[in-house]
């Protein structure tokens, strides 16, 4: 037990320092955007009539700290970050942006988790059976799945969706809230509502990575099906589906495990451009609009880090699930 | 030696002419020969090849296919959002041998409620003709006006126009282009990145492999897209279009690398210790040489796959910023360019020939992924033991 608390400290280190590496890659990011925060709020000022200086400027910035030097600023910015969890406010609309965010992220994150338990829900089971299957024909429709996986990204894959309904009902199936809910309180009949329409994002969302589990899923079997302790199972008089689980399946588990982080991930790139799209309220689709419409670097960049941030704890968390499951792992992180 | 006569070699003993010289065949063969042969055998791969090599040839010479414009000058602005129009031979006035399309005419009157309404006008035929001299364009140093194919007057839009009235079909052999051209460009950066980074931490490994990898894997662990996003806002607005295109593949290029690094570490990693290397070292072979003789021409068929493989994530990441307004911008024709406001209802409802651009470009990235996977297949020695 000790080596495994001593193996998740290690871990968590680790994921700390990546974490920091990726604030600072955003921090720089959010510093290269042109004009500084003091210059918006008072090009705010500006447009009320009242005139401003250089001298005003420059006042604003020293208010503001933004005249220090640029690894202090990333140190407190990473502080407040880690410590209170406060990302600072946005400087275009002079709102605190955990106020903004609000539950927007919380249900940005939740439609994203579920679209990776759907991945996983279908390319486990199917990917198992078609790499134990010999028929050519689902081998090869399999293939071509996954390949379309790409090949039709998610955004391109809502838009034929959207395409499609909207010739065939009428109805474009957009948006995450009916109407009468949109500004409503949480509630058991806006969680209904929810539900019954964020079915079509979660499906949109989890597609690519549907795909690549499929293949990876199915990669992963067949190389296990190929091994000898498999025939030697068989040998024993095994089979079936009994066979499938004991052995070849357990082994693949935690390379699939290890792959979650990479789906999820998949399933972010796109978050931004499908919630446009679909006219989702959440949080990608405000990243899309703090980038792409009024240049709010504050805001995009907190969205980013959050992102990541998620990622990297979900990678923390498989790989201290794959040291409990993993007797090889387990043994390696234990020592016994 | 033709490698077509490559297979794999027959079993030792009875030894007559033939065999004697495929087994002499695949024996002498070079790597790329034995690629070349392994490839031919998937069938998948070589159609996707076929298209894929059709793809490149209409992205190159796309002004020479196209019958018009693709930019704003070859508008034909009396058919806006006009519906595409299929030749065809046979009408009620009787049949043709030349293919033809209606023209169109547009009014406005009392009859319409004072609105401009297009008209299909049946009486007038418009005769479809090879090899018409039209607009001037150059590919390459070529500079030409004569194009495939064009009518004797006025305009054929196989694919339709948009709400200014250019030719989609135009529009989307230009967009084969530019999606190649930033592909090639961005797996160029990418490469040349991978090959210095990856290759410095394969080649001296220890610490400076563990710092170059802890950097790689957080640059992987933020989403690609929104990195992508949050830099293209910088691009000031005012820059021209070609700007904007080399700096987007730019910065593709710039963000695709550490995956292709990895990969180019993992092979200097493996290959620094083979026996070979060692035999090479033994008999006395400089650095230099080793790097030049032995190692880049182990792992030059994997990068050359890799690269394959990695080109449609170029291609659609490009898409993707385009499509959101951030990448490239009107005058250039792309993908995403195309599909930019395709989310209205009034598209949706009334224009789906907005849409078949995509076509092209699922096809175009479905031969990629086709073609890089037959060919990692094949670079795979050791692919074809195991069955």
């Amino acid at each position: 037990m000790l080596h495994f608390a001593r193996f998740a400290v290690i871990r968590a280190a680790m994921a700390l320092f990546t974490l920091l590496l990726v604030s600072l890659i955003v921090f720089t990011l959010m510093e290269l955007v042109p004009g500084t925060c003091a210059e918006r709020y008072l090009a705010f000022k500006n447009t009320q009539g009242s005139g401003i200086s250089i001298a005003d400027i420059e006042a604003e910035e020293r208010r503001l700290g933004l005249d220090r030097p640029f690894l202090i600023r990333w140190g407190s910015w990473v502080g407040n970050v880690f410590v209170h969890g406060d990302f600072g406010d946005s400087c275009i609309l002079r709102l605190n942006i955990n106020d903004l965010l609000g539950d927007k992220f919380a249900i940005s994150a939740a439609i994203c988790f579920a679209a990776l338990l759907f991945a996983y829900l279908i390319a486990i089971p199917v990917g198992i059976i078609a790499a134990s299957s010999k028929s050519v024909l689902l081998n090869g429709s399999l293939r071509f799945v996954s390949y379309l996986g790409l090949a039709m990204p998610n955004f391109l894959l809502a838009l034929m969706i959207m395409l499609v309904s909207t010739v065939l009902w009428g109805d474009s199936l957009t948006g995450l809230f009916s109407p009468e809910y949109r500004d409503a309180p949480w509630s058991v009949a806006k969680f209904l509502d929810f539900l019954s329409r964020a079915w079509l994002p979660v499906f949109i969302l989890g597609w690519s990575a549907t795909a690549f589990a499929l293949q990876t899923v199915r990669a992963l079997m067949l190389d296990e099906n190929g091994k000898l302790y498999v025939t030697a199972a068989r040998a024993r008089g095994l089979y079936g589906r009994r066979l499938l689980w004991r052995y070849p399946a357990r082994h693949a588990l935690g390379p699939i495990i290890n792959s979650l982080g990479f789906d999820l991930n998949r399933i972010f790139n796109e978050l931004p451009i499908v919630a446009v799209i679909l006219t989702l309220t959440e949080a990608g689709a405000l990243l899309l609009e703090s980038l792409a419409r009024s240049n709010d670097q504050q805001l995009a960049g907190a969205i980013i880090f959050m992102l990541t941030a998620t990622i990297v704890s979900l990678n923390f968390l498989t790989d201290l699930a794959l040291a409990l499951i993993d007797p090889r792992v387990r043994k390696s992180v234990m020592g016994r | 030696m033709s490698p077509a006569e490559i297979k794999t070699p027959p079993l030792a003993g009875a030894e007559d002419d033939a065999s004697q010289r495929a087994r002499e065949a695949y024996f002498t063969a070079s790597q790329y020969q034995l690629i070349w042969a392994r490839f031919r055998r998937n069938t998948s791969a070589m159609i996707a090849g076929i298209i894929l090599i059709g793809l490149i040839l209409t992205g190159i010479f796309a002004p020479f296919l196209s019958p018009h414009d693709p930019t704003i000058k070859g508008r034909d602005k009396d058919y806006t959002n006009g519906a595409p129009q299929l030749p065809k031979f046979c009408d009620d006035n009787g049949c043709s041998w030349r293919p033809f399309i209606y023209g169109v005419k547009r009014e406005r009157s009392i009859k319409t409620n004072f609105r401009w309404v297009t008209t299909i006008d049946t009486e007038d035929r418009r005769y479809v003709q090879m090899f018409v001299r039209d607009w001037d364009y150059s590919i390459g140093p070529v500079k030409s006006n004569l194009h495939l194919f064009g009518v004797d007057k006025g305009f054929v839009h196989l694919f339709g126009t948009d709400d200014t009235g250019k030719d989609i079909f135009s529009r989307t052999l230009h967009a084969i282009y530019t999606s190649l051209a930033v592909g090639a460009l961005g797996v160029m950066i990418s490469f040349v990145m991978a090959l210095m980074i990856g290759g410095i931490a394969g080649y001296f490994g220890g610490w400076i492999d563990g710092v170059i990898q802890m950097v790689t894997d957080a640059i992987r662990t933020i989403p690609i897209i929104p990195l992508f996003m949050a830099i293209a806002a910088f691009i000031p607005q005012e820059w021209s279009s070609e700007m904007r295109f080399f700096f987007i593949s730019i910065i593709i290029g710039f963000i695709n690398w550490p995956t292709l690094a990895r990969r180019v570490r993992t092979h200097l990693l493996v290959e620094r210790n083979q026996e070979y290397v060692l035999a090479a070292q033994l008999q006395g072979a400089g650095a230099g040489h080793i790097i030049r003789r032995h190692l880049l021409p182990s792992f030059t068929s994997y990068i050359i796959v890799d690269l394959v493989i990695s080109f449609p994530y170029i291609v659609l990441s490009e898409t993707a910023l385009s499509f959101i307004g951030l990448g490239l911008k009107d005058p250039v024709n792309s993908l995403g360019v195309m599909l930019q406001n395709t989310t209205s209802a009034d598209v949706l409802l009334n224009y789906q020939w907005y849409f078949i651009p995509v076509l092209f470009f699922i096809a175009l990235v479905m031969a990629f992924v086709y073609v890089g996977d037959g060919l990692r297949d094949a670079a795979d020695p050791y692919a074809g033991v195991k069955k």
